[in-house]
């Protein structure tokens, strides 16, 4: 079950946490996930050109070392700045994940809307499609396409990005379906709007608090998915690091303790993930569903 | 209804497996260019394809393939050159003994936690536990595991940190086999309690705001009556589903979490297999999974039926 | 006195988030006798439903309760929670609204009684259940044996008010609290419901209170009445004397906006509930009242007994047999009429089932061969129970569903019709549902809404203006034009649809069930709304309702329709005066049956 992401795993539905938000209250519960989450942003983007520091140049004689004014989070085992290592792989990370979960969140939403409002036969087809691509464990799927092709950063979009669309387009078909049925929809069709009209203007914003929440999540899987690739050799690849590839390589020598290689890049991932989880859990307590 | 839903997963597998295949050879040059690498040369090609079988057309092969199937040949692993299927069952028990644990374990677990949310609901316990979950929720497995390998194997030095036995040890006992895998079952049920304890709680608190909860006290039920005896079936619903849908990770295992203590199970399988690019491994652990998630949803939706009056006269 | 029952000064205050608890019920002293039932009566936020849980002591936690609740010799309000524990169920039995919620779906029927039995009786399971079998044949559950095992769902809403009243009977209670146990269901089966409890309490000597917004449903087997309103008691006294001269203001006016068969016209009440949080020193009912006089807001009015009840009023209406106003049904049939829409060989199918087995022309008809014509102008009502077909037959007039036959507006058949010209054909026909929230989009704004037809329209002009105009027409503010539909009340959002159907220009609207969400209060204010646009504007309605009496009080003719078909179709007045097939007369007996009364409006009404 460590496989299972913040919005969903292979179709299980996303756990509802409206109202149980532990001792945070709606809007401080938001406001965390915000702030955490552009932090991040603003470290991933702007944080190598504020800390000018070469993340590949070697320094044997102050290999791992732990922080210090000169290192401000110690060394590796080839003396490269930790620091700037998180830096350049926070960046690495970020340009991979975002454009991905962008491309997951337009691919879910434009398949679920054609399911959901074309005719019988084409939603029939496109579910039982999904349903076979959602028979695999999103993790496994993606460590099988890694294994196929080579893996460059737009490779990683792709991957990711097609990955990771699934149970948004279970989600926008199954809200489109029953959207549709209800009185003002009808009433409105009654009017003799088209059924592109009908989308444009009402089905889409009474969806559009839950694609947003949804949204983050999947930002949030994203990162995560990434990581999890990058942990296993088969995400970023080197010389190029990423959070998930910096943790393995303290895992390869943790027998030498090096906590300031471990904890660093594992809380960038744990920051991400929450401030997602945190943020949609916000926005979902604080605009509620769709009625 | 069962007949619909049997038709309805076969299709499904069917499908799957149709998928599988393809996408496995499609690879630009072929799998056996990948594995060549960077001695790959015409010739070395095509004597490799013709040695492995590559070289018929893939119309061919993929009917051969489901020959092979029905017949349990899984093929032969490139890089070992084992077969596959004594391969997969070798790693697949342990992996089965890893999951089963953490999974009943988590189920116990989540379901005390659960409870108590439900019960408790906006006051300090259940804010308590709800922070947690949420925390936990978002923590990385990697990150989870490396943590504990950290404290407990090199910080406290009290339990190993990989492997599933010793390998000086000759005749490893249970003892051993426990000790090694302590962390990998904290790891996994720290994690899954966090997502289904949610699951659960939420239910619990669902049910307790329906109007039959009302009707129970008004016939002067005790609490504690109404908990067991009415709540818990009606709650218990979702978590089977879940339950039935995680049920094939019991047999394919986690991959991080593995990879990480360097568990030999199926999901550390797959992983070397990706890595160097052994397709008929991936191949027939892709397909393993994919039937077995198929399978799990049927049978969540059985149980399910089984639980909800409802359903069952559709 | 026996009295089962017996409230003293009670009060009950609701908790709201971390502000002050706001008072929702006000001193109310009742009490109900062995054997009697005790109707409590009012509408939503009158606080007649948390009088009753408070009895039970069911309330959400932080409710504060004063006063004493005397069952038979014990004070309810006084016990700690595992003595009143062993008082529900046993001492008080109460049922509940909506009966497929407020049972386990999945505990069967026999578990659940059984529960409820064995709670207070130390019986073996068997003998449980043989109890179970014995009750459930009480309240007249056919094959009761066969049934003991079924799940709720598989019940239909009548029997499953029954199986929930014999749960209620299991430990034999002295008083039965019936919180609006036949909303919802159809008419004949509330009937059946309602003689059910009435020979209950009779045969067990039960007390029973009763607690409704429908004083048609209570007027025959009501011992007295009380009459709740804005928290506080309006009037009380005994049943027949209430109904034949309500002396409290509000009463009057409740009783006038029940519709009735044979009523011309609907009393309307004007303004709103006052908010629990700002209620008036004095009485409760001033700002609406047509007698009211400045010194009425002063402080609560005292009671004052006469002529069999007691009204809290300064200026209560005489206790003499002086009936309600009301102009009396005369709708001579009138001048024939240019047909407009024509209806021919119609059947609807019902769909989803359709399978390799089983082809869709095998399947069940929701109607069969319907064929009716409705004139320019005409009102055409609808009745029937569920399962009838009536709303089929609107939807497939609204082109909402597929069917097989014809469909001609005007002349032109729906079915020769495509794309553009198909939608402007539609256009001509609009509708209103009966969920008033349901028929607006939570997230666009009322004057939005309504300029909606306007922009799928040729004629983009003027849109604000035009919007005011209809707002203005259905009787609204034009600045509720800047809400949303979460920030209106029911009535006000049903007004919004009309005017959005308005909007549409259209010469044909059918209403399905366009009141039976609302208030007595608001169905009377929306039905003369009606009205009056059919006069002003010469709008066609087929309106399609499960009530009787509120289609006998719109509509020019009347279909009767059950199982799909027409059994009867006529003029109102000849259908309601003779009406020939049997289906038609049970209809109309399980009709409210308020009695006839007849004269010109008292002097002194002020008019507001």
């Amino acid at each position: 079950m460590s496989e299972i992401s913040l919005q969903s795993s292979a179709g299980m539905p996303a756990a509802p946490l409206g109202r149980l938000l532990g001792w945070l209250g709606v809007r401080a519960t938001l406001v965390t996930g915000l702030a955490i989450g552009l932090a991040i942003i603003f470290l991933g983007f702007a944080g190598p050109s504020l800390y000018p520091v070469d993340p590949y140049a070697i320094n044997p004689a102050h290999a791992l070392q732990g922080p210090s004014t000169s290192f401000p989070l110690g060394t590796d085992e080839l003396g490269r700045d930790e620091l700037a290592l998180l830096l350049s792989g926070g960046f690495a990370t970020l340009v991979v994940a975002l454009p991905a979960a962008i491309l997951a969140f337009l691919t879910g939403l434009a398949y679920g809307l054609a399911a959901g409002l074309g005719p019988g036969w084409l939603d029939r087809l496109l579910m039982r499609l999904l349903d076979a691509i959602l028979a695999l464990p999103s993790l496994i799927i993606l460590i099988f396409f890694a294994s196929l092709v080579t893996l460059n950063n737009t490779s990683l979009i792709l991957l990711l990005g097609f990955i990771s669309w699934p149970s948004l387009a279970r989600l926008v078909r199954n809200e489109t379906l029953a959207q549709r049925g209800r009185d003002f929809v009808l009433a409105t069709e009654q009017l003799g709007a088209s059924r592109f009209y009908i989308a444009r203007v009402h089905l889409l914003r009474v969806m559009a608090p839950i694609l947003v929440v949804n949204g983050t999540f999947m930002v949030g899987d994203s990162i995560f998915a990434l990581s999890a690739l990058s942990f296993l050799g088969l995400g970023v690849q080197p010389p190029q690091v990423s959070w998930g590839s910096l943790l393995e390589s303290g895992l390869d020598i943790i027998a030498l303790d090096p906590w300031w290689l471990i904890l660093p890049p594992g809380l960038l991932v744990f920051g991400a993930l929450i401030a997602a989880s945190l943020t949609g859990q916000g926005l979902l307590a604080r605009y509620g569903g769709t009625r | 209804m069962v007949a619909t839903r049997l038709a309805s997963s076969s299709l499904s597998i069917l499908i799957l497996v149709t998928l599988v295949f393809f996408m496995a050879h499609l690879t630009p040059g072929g799998p056996a260019y990948s594995i060549l690498g960077m001695k790959a040369t015409a010739a070395s090609v095509a004597e490799l394809n013709a040695r492995l079988g590559l070289d018929v057309p893939l119309w061919k092969q993929y009917a051969l393939w489901w020959w092979h199937l029905a017949h349990g040949q899984l093929g032969y692993s490139y890089l070992l050159s084992r077969p596959v299927g004594s391969l997969l069952w070798q790693y697949e028990i342990n992996t089965l003994v890893f999951y089963t644990v953490s999974i009943v374990l988590s189920t116990i677990i989540s379901i005390l936690l659960g409870l108590i949310q439900g019960v408790y609901f906006n006051r300090w316990p259940a804010r308590l536990i709800g922070g947690l979950q949420l925390g936990f929720y978002a923590l990385p497995p990697f990150f989870v595991a490396a943590m504990l390998v950290l404290w407990f194997s090199v910080g406290l030095r009290i339990l190993p940190a990989s492997g599933i036995s010793d390998l000086r040890d000759a005749n490893p006992g249970i003892a051993t086999y426990a000790a090694h895998l302590v962390l990998p079952v904290t790891t996994v049920t720290l994690l899954t309690v966090a997502a289904l304890s949610r699951y659960f709680g939420e239910a619990v608190h669902e049910e307790l705001a329906k109007d039959y909860v009302r009707t129970a006290r008004a016939k002067g039920v005790a609490f504690t009556a109404i908990l067991f005896g009415h709540v818990l079936r009606n709650a218990l619903r979702p978590l089977v589903t879940i339950l039935g849908l995680s049920f094939p990770y019991i047999f394919t295992g986690g991959v991080i979490v593995e990879s990480v203590f360097n568990y030999p199970g199926l999901g550390w399988l797959m992983w070397r297999s990706a890595l160097s690019q052994d397709y008929p491994i991936l191949i027939a652990i892709v397909l393993l999974i994919g039937i077995l998630t198929v399978l799990g949803n049927l049978l969540a939706d059985l149980v399910n039926g089984l639980l909800d009056p409802r359903a069952r006269y559709e | 006195m026996s009295a089962v029952l017996r409230l003293e000064n009670l009060s009950v205050a609701l908790p709201r988030g971390s502000r002050k608890p706001v008072p929702v019920l006000d001193e109310l002293n009742l009490f109900v006798k062995a054997g009697e039932m005790l109707a409590l009566v009012g509408e939503s936020g009158s606080g007649k439903t948390i009088a009753a849980l408070s009895v039970m002591r069911l309330l959400p936690k932080g409710a504060k309760i004063s006063g004493q609740a005397w069952l038979g010799e014990t004070d309810l309000t006084a016990l700690d929670e595992p003595a009143m524990r062993r008082i529900r169920g046993l001492g008080a039995a109460m049922v509940f609204q909506n009966p497929l919620a407020a049972l386990n779906p999945s505990r069967t029927v026999a578990s659940q009684i059984q529960e409820a039995y064995r709670v207070h009786n130390s019986a073996s399971p068997r003998a449980a259940r043989a109890r179970a079998l014995e009750l459930l044949g009480e309240v007249g559950i056919p094959n009761a044996a066969a049934r003991l095992d079924d799940y709720p769902h598989q019940f239909s809403g009548g029997m499953r008010q029954r199986v929930m009243i014999a749960m209620a009977l299991s430990c034999g209670p002295k008083l039965l609290i019936a919180d609006e146990p036949t909303t919802g269901l159809d008419p004949l089966i509330a009937r059946q419901i309602m003689a059910l409890i009435g020979r209950l309490r009779r045969e067990l000597n039960m007390g029973v209170l009763f607690v409704t917004h429908d004083l048609s449903v209570v007027e025959e087997h009501a011992d007295s009445i009380h009459v709740l309103y804005a928290g506080r008691s309006v009037e009380w006294g005994g049943g027949a004397e209430f109904f034949a001269h309500p002396r409290h203001p509000y009463s009057e006016a409740l009783l006038g906006s029940v519709a009735r068969i044979g009523q011309a016209r609907l009393q309307n009440i004007p303004g709103n509930l006052p908010e629990p949080e700002s209620r008036p020193p004095g009485c409760r009912f001033f700002s609406r009242c047509g007698y009211s006089q400045p010194e009425c807001n002063i402080s609560y009015p005292p009671p004052d007994p006469q002529g069999g009840t007691t009204a809290a009023c300064l200026y209560p209406l005489p206790a003499t047999s002086r009936p309600i106003y009301f102009e009396t049904l005369e709708k001579p049939p009138g001048p024939p009429r240019e047909p407009q829409l024509e209806i021919r060989d119609l059947s609807v199918r019902y769909t989803g089932n359709a399978g390799l087995f089983s082809p869709a022309a095998s399947l069940p008809k929701a109607l069969a061969d319907i064929a009716l014509t409705l004139g320019r102008g005409e009102c055409l009502g609808v009745v029937g129970e569920s399962g009838s077909g009536k709303s089929t037959l609107g939807r497939a007039v609204l082109q909402m569903i597929p069917y097989q036959g014809h469909i001609l507006l005007d002349g032109q058949d729906f079915a020769a019709l495509r794309g553009q010209s198909r939608r402007a054909q539609r256009r001509r026909i609009q509708v209103v549902f009966q969920d008033p929230r349901e028929s607006l989009n939570p997230r666009i704004r009322v004057a939005d809404a309504i300029a909606e037809p306007f922009r799928l329209s040729a004629d983009k002009s003027n849109q604000r203006e035009r919007v005011n105009t209809l707002l203005d027409r259905v009787g609204l503010n034009p600045e509720i034009g800047q809400r949303l539909p979460g920030g209106v009340s029911g009535g006000q959002a049903q007004r919004i649809a009309i005017a959005r159907a308005l909007a549409a220009g259209p010469e044909l609207i059918v209403l399905d069930e366009p009141t039976s969400s609302l208030d007595v209060s608001t169905q009377a204010m929306l039905l003369n709304l009606l009205k009056d646009l059919a006069v002003e504007t010469g709008l066609s309605y087929i309106l399609i309702s499960h009530d009787f009496a509120v289609v006998s009080y719109m509509a020019d003719r009347i279909a009767v329709l059950n199982a799909g078909k027409i059994v009867e179709i006529n003029d109102t007045a000849a259908l309601i005066a003779s009406p020939e097939h049997e289906y038609t007369r049970a209809l109309i007996g399980a009709a409210p049956q308020l009695r006839d009364r007849l004269s010109a409006p008292p002097a002194g009404v002020k008019t507001l």
